[in-house]
């Protein structure tokens, strides 16, 4: 059996707060096969945005290995892992953070700024970014003139115009109603199933959750597999 | 480029906070142009270049046109000494021998010597022959033309004397565009100095390396003589006898040194708040994988486009400004035009540029290090 996209073994996260170290993940292993779409759920402060960040490479383990698509990310150094970062991840917040001055359009070409794509070319990615998210007639609205799901529509194209193989989000429908969170949902099952995204998922939801290929519960530093039916969305 | 224009559009999202940065960069440029204009205009007629052939013959421990007083006899003496080219007596009478922005200083000398010795003189406006043809016309200069408002036929009175405009010359010699041209005998007479006396003699030597020499040679042919001579080369006669100007202008300096530092507070403070103000924003770019040195550059970019945005329209304004009133500083006879010129408009841009980059050194640093996490989650 060929390895996993995400390898994760023994990995240990400690933070120091003042005299105390806080140590949200300890020990922690995980195998996630490239292409599925993984929910992470579990109680406030078990840990899941703490490994959701060190799986997109935005923070490093303490000890521990972490391999994502056959690369040890945790013996990068930062400025590599910046660079490994901006090819190989999108990252889908939960209240969107998108940049207030830009139109959806140039949140969205955000990421290839950073290669050496032309201006028709980006122009080209960006157009179909917003045709997958279904909002072609808004590529000219600033954040403040969009819809709560419709802004978080405009994040997940910002998350994948560079055609990332990893998306990771932290609560991504945690800020939406039930509509909008259905439409975000679809959206993610959709980038897997038929883009082969590995998806990384964090939810307080269990509706949310049941979207996914495979639910795991964070809990003092562990997983606890639950395995779901992923046959109907919500 | 990219980030270029994201800097830009950065720059419009706090627009009355950019516009008074600017605004307050803008003044401080100004002023900083403004005396750096005075200072180069100073530099032209003081600094002394390899290629001067001019010298000045004073009256020796004199420093006032009023108090120099020399035979005008002495003239065929300097023709003859060797490595006289040319030389033309000057009889100098002036309101005002203080420094002062309203001088008016008339300068008499033989007219059938003025276009020999003077060559480049253009006359732009009435002709020189009307000159010649009056005993009380003036040609005059077109800066001080310009800021009397004269023009051929009028008449003027300064110091007791009434003369008429025949003309309006213009000349590559600057000191030339600020005075008064009237025939010696006339000066003479209507100053009460009295026929034969002159305040000083212009001298050009034929070869820029025998300037020190010819000097000396004048100076030592009437050193015995009851008016003893001071010779020197044109620039240091300026710089020596218009002694309160040049310190006047020189301290001014301090006044740039001290609109550069304000400007340079100003941008620093104003990119400082910017960066502070976005930290997450930061945090998400970096996210996306921006490197630290374009989080860098960004911040840079946006400090030098406050500065030179500002500092272009202010270094541009006092530009115009000194271009269209053309001020004249006066000192014992000698004027200054302040005159503004294209090494000062470039000094002044690349100084503002400067500033942009040195202000955003310190916050660019800020936000290229701050770490990603804790920004993240900042409120
Ligand atoms: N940068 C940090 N410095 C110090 N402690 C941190 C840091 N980030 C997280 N922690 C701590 O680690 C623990 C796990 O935090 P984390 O944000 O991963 O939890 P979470 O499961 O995402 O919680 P929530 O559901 O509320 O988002 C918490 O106790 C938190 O205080
Ligand atoms: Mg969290």
């Amino acid at each position: 059996m060929a390895a996993s996209f995400i390898q994760i073994r023994n990995l240990t996260k400690s933070f120091k707060k003042g005299p105390n170290l806080i140590t949200p993940l300890q020990d922690l292993s995980l195998d996630v096969p490239r292409g599925e779409f993984l929910a992470l759920m579990g109680p406030s402060g078990s840990g899941k945005t703490t490994l959701l960040n060190l799986i997109a490479g935005i923070d490093s383990p303490t000890s521990g290995e972490l391999v994502v698509s056959d690369r040890d990310i945790a013996r990068l150094s930062r400025a590599a892992l910046t660079k490994w970062r901006s090819r190989h991840v999108g990252y889908i917040f939960q209240l969107y953070h998108l940049v207030p001055i830009l139109s959806a359009f140039e949140n969205i070409e955000l990421p290839l700024l950073l290669t050496s794509l032309t201006r028709a070319e980006r122009r080209v990615r960006v157009e179909a970014a917003l045709d997958l998210v279904h909002l072609a007639d808004r590529a000219q609205h600033r954040p403040t003139e969009l819809s709560g799901g419709q802004e978080q529509r405009v994040a997940i194209a910002r998350a994948i115009v560079h055609d990332p193989d990893l998306l990771v989000a932290d609560e991504p429908t945690g800020d939406l109603d039930s509509e909008s969170a259905g439409a975000i949902l679809r959206l993610l099952r959709k980038l897997s199933t038929d883009h082969g995204k590995t998806i990384i998922m964090v939810t307080h939801d269990p509706k949310a959750a049941a979207a996914a290929d495979r639910t795991l519960h964070l809990e003092k530093g562990q997983l606890i597999e639950q395995t779901q039916p992923a046959t109907s969305g919500p | 480029m990219k980030l270029l224009l994201l800097a830009l559009k950065n720059i419009t999202r706090h627009r009355l906070r950019s516009f008074l940065t600017m605004a307050g960069v803008a003044a401080g440029m100004f002023l900083f142009t403004a005396v750096e204009t005075m200072q180069h205009s100073l530099a032209t007629v003081t600094k002394i270049s390899a290629d001067d052939t001019t010298l000045v013959v004073y009256r020796e421990n004199r420093f006032c046109p009023a108090t120099s007083r020399l035979p005008e006899y002495y003239l065929p003496t300097i023709r003859k000494i060797p490595g006289v080219e040319s030389a033309i007596p000057i009889q100098i009478a002036v309101n005002n021998c203080g420094a002062s922005l309203d001088v008016i200083t008339f300068r008499g000398v033989p007219p059938e010597n003025l276009q020999r010795y003077n060559p480049d003189l253009e006359v732009v406006a009435g002709s020189f022959d009307a000159w010649l043809q009056r005993s009380d016309a003036a040609l005059i200069g077109e800066n001080f033309a310009r800021r009397r408002g004269l023009k051929p036929g009028d008449t003027f009175e300064a110091v007791g004397i009434n003369v008429l405009v025949a003309g309006i010359i213009r000349s590559g010699n600057a000191q030339d565009n600020n005075v008064a041209y009237v025939q010696l005998p006339f000066l003479q007479q209507a100053s009460k100095v009295g026929l034969g006396t002159v305040t000083q003699f212009n001298v050009k030597v034929d070869d820029a390396a025998r300037l020190e020499s010819v000097a000396s040679a004048i100076d030592e042919t009437f050193k015995s003589d009851a008016q003893p001579t001071h010779t020197r080369p044109e620039k240091a006669f300026f710089a020596e006898t218009a002694k309160q100007m040049v310190e006047l202008i020189g301290f001014t300096r301090w006044l740039g040194l001290g609109a550069v530092a304000a400007v340079l507070g100003l941008v620093a403070n104003a990119v400082l708040l910017i960066v502070r103000g976005r930290v997450k924003e930061t945090a998400i770019l970096q996210t996306l994988g921006f490197s630290r040195l374009m989080i860098g550059l960004l911040v840079s970019f946006e400090g030098i486009l406050l500065g030179l945005l500002g500092g272009g329209t202010g270094v541009a304004a006092a530009v115009a400004f000194f271009q269209w009133q053309s001020f004249t500083l006066g000192n014992e006879g000698l004027t200054l035009a302040i005159t503004p010129d294209l090494t000062v408009l470039l000094k002044g841009l690349v100084v503002a540029l400067l500033l942009g980059l040195l202000a955003s050194l310190y916050p660019a640093y800020r936000a290229a290090r701050q770490p990603v996490i804790e920004s993240l989650n900042a409120a």
